[in-house]
């Protein structure tokens, strides 16, 4: 029989605290990696910014005539008098959310596809982390993303940033995770649909028709009203807007900063439990395997 | 710590029977939107396991031999905490499946579908260096360890460079590399050489006779059945989920000693004379594959008495356009040993 006396039990792991912050570091260091060997990103991200609000800017301009006298009404409605700033704050919130979707939230269909979820599930690592690690660099992508959104605004459509700084990227800090969260559970969903594309566009038409990406929520029917209210991206919204485009400060966004820490305990949890769920179906299904 | 590296009980995998093509582990393909929710189990259940039993021993290598679809790959899957198996248990290096599945992970290293396991737009060492980490490999460990792999798959030239521009004796190499970085006790290769060319082949051959001599204890599957024979302390025959055989690859061929196998080469064959071969006395098992796209078929007889019943076969296959171009009296092989508890040949 095969037994030898030079069989050994145990292996060269030693998993501790270190060790899996080690772990999620290492997932990170990896998307990056992957994301910018793809060239195409950086086309995106100087056309995109431009190009998406570019046609809402050209319509809320033919509306208001050719010497803006249509503008009193939305400024009435709105209480801001830059409408270009107006649009292209909610165009581009409507984008990051539309790119977590696709990019959070297909990751591990990516990996999936490609062949590679297996080999890290087979790995003794925390399993969230996979998720959690990519993520992170695509908060970084967008943070590139919202920066150079704001310089092009600045510079081609004219847009003057009047607000904090300070307010607006803390804003961002609370609002990641509620973005963050509806994609995690978005990515565990996915395993097992393997296809949702009809989700993306359900859950970005829905954000773009409640959350007034465009326009202020005051005109929506009174039906669609409460709906918008239970919108995560209708409180990042405002906020970004008031603390980006106005000098009224801290206490026009404190409302939305509450709502959205509660809207960001709630995501990142259903997050978390989506994912723990898909994980111990796929256990039982065999989807992990599945293309 | 458990006396086995590798012990499983009864282990039963079923999955729902669904309508479509299943995948390449034998698992159904996905099931409609409509039973995501669903709560109840579904009527009809697809057994890819049906009840392994394996006590596999340290520091052996174990074969798991069986055509696609025999249930090879599902029974990895559950011993390396993909799958949960639906009923039955196992424990690996003394660790239980489910209860506790990251010490389980933590014994193991394993190595499915080879080259798409790692990852193309990183390198070489970038894949070893990610996967060491997700390995808990303290750094200076994985920095050494990285780099000793690297030499002894062959690889040092070009393990700056990204895996997309190797070969696929290459990528295998690494998808192995990286199953070593922990140094585990137990590996699991699921069909290691599948689709290499012969000498990329016999590499890895050769690395799993080396890891064997360094004292990992090694569960392979494969449908090669030279490969099985050749590597493996002991075999499990595997067929439609089941265990069928399992012995020494000697003692399994010593099973059907008294058989004799009439290997014969010939054109025009046609099923009328399988027919009338099978009325041959002493003729068990026929088996037939056609070489190549040339009509010429590889027609192989299980016979107790090959002097006895030559005489009949040569009769039945003359005339009709059938032509003998070769025959041979060979001794068993695991296939034949396969053919003559399953009545088919691995590769139906």
């Amino acid at each position: 029989m095969a037994i030898q006396s030079t069989t050994f039990t145990r292996s060269l792991a030693r998993p501790n605290f270190l060790s899996a912050l080690r772990a999620l570091w290492a997932v990170m260091k990896r998307e990056w990696m992957i994301f910018v060997r793809y060239p195409s990103w950086v086309i995106s991200l100087f056309i995109w910014p431009i190009i998406f609000p570019l046609s809402y800017v050209l319509t809320a301009r033919a509306l208001s005539g050719r010497d803006g006298s249509g503008m009193a009404l939305f400024q009435a409605a709105t209480g801001v008098h830059d409408y270009i700033g107006y649009i292209a704050v909610g165009t581009t919130i409507w984008m990051w959310q539309n790119v977590v979707l696709w990019n959070v939230g297909f990751s591990l269909r990516n990996e999936q596809l490609r062949g590679t979820l297996e080999s890290n599930w087979l790995s003794p690592t925390w399993r969230f982390a996979y998720l959690l690690g990519s993520s992170a660099p695509q908060l970084l992508s967008m943070l590139m993303f919202l920066t150079v959104s704001a310089i092009e605004f600045t510079l081609f459509l004219g847009v003057r940033f009047e607000g904090s700084l300070w307010l607006t990227l803390l804003t961002i800090l609370v609002a990641v995770p509620s973005v963050y969260g509806l994609g995690f559970a978005f990515a565990s969903l996915v395993i097992t649909l393997k296809e949702a594309n009809a989700f993306v566009f359900l859950v970005r038409g829905i954000v773009m028709i409640f959350c007034g990406i465009t326009f202020p929520i005051s005109i929506l029917p009174d039906w669609m009203r409460p709906i918008a209210n239970w919108l995560p991206q209708t409180y990042i919204i405002h906020a970004i807007r008031s603390a980006s485009l106005s000098t009224e400060g801290l206490p026009a966004i404190l409302g939305d900063l509450q709502a959205l820490a509660l809207f960001g305990i709630f995501w990142l949890t259903a997050g978390y439990l989506v994912f723990n769920w898909m994980e111990r179906r796929a256990r039982r299904t065999g989807a992990i395997g599945q293309y | 710590m458990g006396n086995f590296a590798i012990e499983a009980k009864q282990l039963v995998k079923k999955f729902p029977a669904r309508a479509g093509t299943g995948d390449k582990n034998g698992a159904p393909a996905p099931q409609l939107r409509r039973q995501l929710f669903a709560r109840k189990e579904p009527k009809t259940m697809f057994t890819a396991v049906n009840g392994v039993d394996l006590q596999i021993e340290r520091g052996e290598i174990f074969g798991l031999l069986g055509p696609n679809g025999a249930g090879k790959s599902t029974t990895i899957r559950m011993l390396c905490t993909l799958l949960e198996p639906t009923s039955g248990t196992a424990q690996v290096n003394g660790f239980d499946i489910v209860k506790q599945a990251t010490d389980v992970r933590r014994s193991l290293g394993t190595v499915l579908a080879g080259e798409r396991s790692i990852y193309w737009k990183l390198t070489g060492r970038e894949n070893l260096e990610y996967f060491a980490a997700l390995n808990h490999i303290p750094p200076t460990v994985a920095k050494k360890r990285v780099d000793e792999l690297i030499s002894r798959m062959e690889i040092k030239d070009r393990a700056n460079e990204l895996v997309e521009k190797y070969s696929t004796g290459m990528r295998q190499r690494i998808a192995i590399a990286k199953a070593l970085l922990a140094r585990p006790p137990i590996l699991l290769l699921d069909e290691p050489t599948l689709g290499l060319d012969p000498q990329a082949a016999r590499r890895v051959r050769e690395l799993i006779a080396e890891l064997k001599s360094e004292g990992h204890t090694i569960l392979l599957t494969t449908h090669y059945m030279e490969e099985a024979d050749q590597l493996s302390d002991r075999i499990g025959i595997i067929d439609t989920g089941k265990v069928i055989a399992l012995d020494t690859p000697e003692s399994l061929k010593r099973c059907i000693d008294q058989q004799e196998i009439i290997r014969l080469e010939l054109t025009g064959w046609h099923e009328e004379i399988a027919e009338r071969l099978k009325s041959v006395a002493g003729i068990e098992h026929i088996t037939t594959h056609q070489q190549g796209e040339a009509d010429v078929w590889e027609v192989n007889l299980h016979a107790q008495n090959s002097r006895l019943a030559l005489p009949r076969i040569v009769e039945h296959i003359s005339g009709n356009g059938t032509r003998l171009v070769n025959m041979n009296i060979v001794k068993p092989s695991l296939e034949d040993v396969f053919i003559h508890l399953t009545g088919k040949a691995l590769r139906d």
